[in-house]
C-alpha cells in the first residue's frame, strides 16, 4: 500500500491553512499596498523635482530602483506573513494536530515551505512588475525610463519579487526556530533595520566591509540596475541571500523536529 | 493496541512520567485517570510522537507513531479542543487536516454532520463554545476512520446532553472493535464509560484492571439497622465482625457478608429491619489510591460544600 501522507499530500493541507486565514490575505494586500503605493510616491515625487535635480544626481539616477523602492517597506509585510505561517501554529497549539496528521516534521516543514516560496514568489513577482510599470508611466514624458526588454532591467525587477520571497522565507526559519509571533517579528525587524543603524557607528573602513553582508543592502543592490558602491553585485548578493536563508532554514528544521510540540 | 514500556519524561527538574508501563486494549474503552498534574497528557503527547521520551517507549500497534503510514487512519486524537487556529472555519480546518492524509473531502461534510456541528461548519473556530470545540475536535479524530482513538479529557465543557451522547459513542466504537483510550482526572465519568482503567499519579502507575475488579478489591462494609443495636454488637464481634460505625440508625459492618449477618442477628434472636452491602463507590477507590500522589492538593483549610 503507498503511504498516504507524502510531500504532495502536505502541500494540499497547507495551502489550504495558508490561504483560509485572514493574516495571510491583510498580508498579502498591505505587501501590494507598500510596493506600489510607496512606489507611485516615490515616482510622482521624482517627477514633480527633476527640474530642481543636479546634473550629477540625473548621471547617477536609476530608474528602475527608483520604481521599485517600495519593496525595501513591503519586506516588512511579507515577513510578517511568513512567520505568523508557523508561529501561529505554536501560539494556537495547532501544531499538534497538524504534527499527528504529519508525524514526519521535516515533511512539514518542506511542505509548508514550497507553500510559501511559490505563493510569496507569484505574489513579489507581481507586485515588483506592477510598481515597475506605474513607475516608468508617472515618468515618462519628464523624467529618463527604463524598458524590460533591456536584460538588466528585467532582471533588477525579476530580483525585486526574488527579494521579497526570500525574506518571507528568512522570516519563516525564524519562526520555526523562535515559535513566539512577537519574538520572530521582533527579531527579524532588528536585522533589517537595528543592525544596519548599529553598523553607522563602526568605523568607515569596516561599515564599507560590512554593511554588503547586510539582507537589506543585499536587497539594495538587486533592485538595481548599476552597481551601489562597496556593495556585491546584485547575482553574488543573490546567491548570499539564497545561502543565508538555506543555512537558518536548515537550522530550523533541525531545531524544530528536534525539541517537543 | 497501544503499548507503553518504561516510559519516563522529565523536564528540566520535575518528573513527568516515571517508569509507566501499560496496554491499551481493542473492543473496551479504556480509562486513564489520575489527577491534575499526574501525567496524563504528557503521556498522550509522548504515544503520538509529539513529545520525546526520556527514557522508554510507546508504541501504536508496535510501531512508534512517526513511523505509521498513514496516521489518520490508524489513530485518531483529540488533545485540546481549543488548540485549533481562531480564524479558520470548521470545514477548512477539516479539510486541511483530510488533505494531508488525502482523504476525500466528501468525509469532512460526514463528520460534521455526525458530529452535529454541520450548520456552523463555515464559521470561525474561535466563536466556538468549548462544546462545539470538543465536537470539532471529535469529528477531525474520526475523518481518517481509525482504529485507536485517543481522546483526553473530553468531556469538559460538553452539556449533560453531549456528555451522554459521547459516552455512547465511546461504547459504540469499542464495540466496532476498536481501541479508544479516554483520560479524564473524574473517577464518576470513567466509573460509567469505562470498561478498562490506567489509574496514574505523580507519573506512576497506581493500578490497572477493570472497573468491577477495581471496586471489588475496595473494601466494603454493610449497613444494619436492627431492634437492639448492642446486642447485635455483640453477637457480630463474636464472630470477628468489624463494627465501624455506630450510631442511633444502625450499624456499619465490615469483613463479614450480609448473608452472615443475617445468620447472626438470626442465632442471636435480633429482628432485623434494614441490611444493605455498600460497595465503596469508585469515586472512594480513587481518592483512596491517589491521596498520596496529588500533586496540586488542598491543605489546611477545608471548605465543606
Amino acid at each position: 500500500m503507498s503511504r498516504d501522507v507524502s510531500l504532495g499530500s502536505v502541500v494540499r493541507s497547507e495551502w489550504i491553512k495558508f490561504r483560509s486565514v485572514r493574516s495571510t490575505v491583510v498580508g498579502v494586500v498591505v505587501t501590494l499596498f507598500l510596493t506600489l503605493g510607496l512606489g507611485a510616491l516615490v515616482t510622482v515625487l521624482t517627477r514633480l523635482h527633476w527640474n530642481v535635480v543636479t546634473p550629477l544626481q540625473r548621471a547617477t539616477f536609476d530608474p528602475v530602483s527608483t520604481s521599485l523602492v517600495g519593496v525595501l517597506f513591503a519586506q516588512f509585510a511579507v515577513g510578517v506573513i511568513g512567520s505568523l505561517f508557523v508561529t501561529s501554529e505554536f501560539s494556537t497549539g495547532s501544531i499538534r494536530t497538524t504534527l499527528s496528521a504529519v508525524p514526519k516534521r521535516y515533511e512539514l516543514a518542506l511542505g509548508k515551505l514550497i507553500v510559501l516560496v511559490a505563493s510569496m514568489f507569484v505574489i513579489g513577482e507581481v507586485a515588483s512588475f506592477a510598481t515597475f510599470s506605474i513607475g516608468q508611466a508617472i515618468f515618462s514624458g519628464v523624467v529618463p525610463t527604463a524598458s524590460l526588454s533591456n536584460s538588466s532591467v528585467l532582471r533588477a525587477v525579476v530580483f525585486a519579487g526574488l527579494y521579497l520571497t526570500l525574506l518571507s522565507v528568512l522570516a519563516f526559519s525564524l519562526g520555526l526556530l523562535l515559535r513566539q509571533s512577537a519574538a520572530c517579528i521582533s527579531v527579524y525587524v532588528s536585522i533589517l533595520l537595528i543592525i544596519p543603524i548599529i553598523a553607522l557607528f563602526l568605523p568607515t573602513s569596516w561599515q564599507d566591509d560590512m554593511r554588503r553582508f547586510l539582507p537589506s543592502e543585499m536587497g539594495h543592490a538587486m533592485i538595481s540596475t548599476a552597481s551601489v558602491p562597496n556593495n556585491f553585485g546584485a547575482t553574488t548578493s543573490l546567491v548570499v541571500l539564497v545561502g543565508y536563508v538555506a543555512a537558518l532554514f536548515a537550522v530550523g528544521v533541525v531545531v524544530f523536529t528536534r525539541r517537543d510540540a | 493496541m497501544i503499548t507503553v514500556e518504561h516510559l519516563t519524561k522529565r523536564f528540566r527538574d520535575t518528573i513527568a512520567v516515571n517508569d509507566l508501563d501499560f496496554e491499551v486494549h481493542p473492543g473496551v474503552v479504556t480509562g486513564f485517570l489520575g489527577p491534575n498534574g499526574s501525567g496524563k497528557s504528557t503521556t498522550m503527547r509522548i504515544i503520538l510522537g509529539l513529545d520525546r521520551p526520556t527514557k522508554g517507549q510507546a508504541t501504536v500497534k508496535g510501531k512508534r507513531y512517526a513511523e505509521l503510514r498513514d496516521p489518520l487512519h490508524e489513530v485518531g486524537a483529540l488533545l485540546d479542543a481549543k488548540a485549533i487556529h481562531p480564524g479558520r472555519s470548521a470545514r477548512n480546518h477539516l479539510r486541511s487536516l483530510a488533505a494531508s492524509n488525502r482523504i476525500p473531502f466528501s468525509r469532512v461534510d460526514e463528520v460534521l454532520e455526525f458530529v452535529g456541528i454541520a450548520s456552523v461548519a463555515n464559521k470561525k473556530v474561535g466563536n466556538f463554545s468549548l462544546g462545539m470545540s470538543q465536537r470539532l475536535g471529535i469529528a477531525g479524530a474520526l475523518l481518517g476512520d481509525p482504529e485507536i482513538l485517543l481522546f483526553d479529557e473530553p468531556v469538559n465543557g460538553l452539556d449533560p446532553e453531549g456528555i451522554r451522547w459521547i459516552r455512547d459513542f465511546f461504547r459504540s466504537l469499542a464495540n466496532e472493535g476498536r481501541t479508544v483510550f479516554v483520560s479524564s482526572h473524574l473517577m464518576s465519568e470513567m466509573a460509567v464509560s469505562a470498561d478498562q482503567i490506567v489509574v496514574i499519579g505523580r507519573g506512576k502507575l497506581i493500578t490497572q484492571g477493570s472497573i468491577d475488579e477495581l471496586t471489588a478489591s475496595a473494601k466494603g462494609s454493610v449497613f444494619v439497622r436492627a431492634n437492639n443495636h448492642q446486642q447485635l454488637l455483640n453477637a457480630l464481634r463474636a464472630k470477628q465482625g468489624t463494627v465501624t460505625e455506630q450510631n442511633d440508625d444502625g450499624l456499619s459492618v465490615s469483613d463479614l457478608s450480609a448473608e452472615e449477618i443475617g445468620q447472626i442477628a438470626f442465632d442471636a434472636g435480633v429482628v432485623i429491619y434494614e441490611l444493605t452491602p455498600q460497595r465503596a463507590s469508585l469515586e472512594e477507590v480513587f481518592m483512596d489510591l491517589t491521596s498520596d500522589s496529588v500533586e496540586y492538593g488542598s491543605t489546611g483549610v477545608r471548605r465543606e460544600s
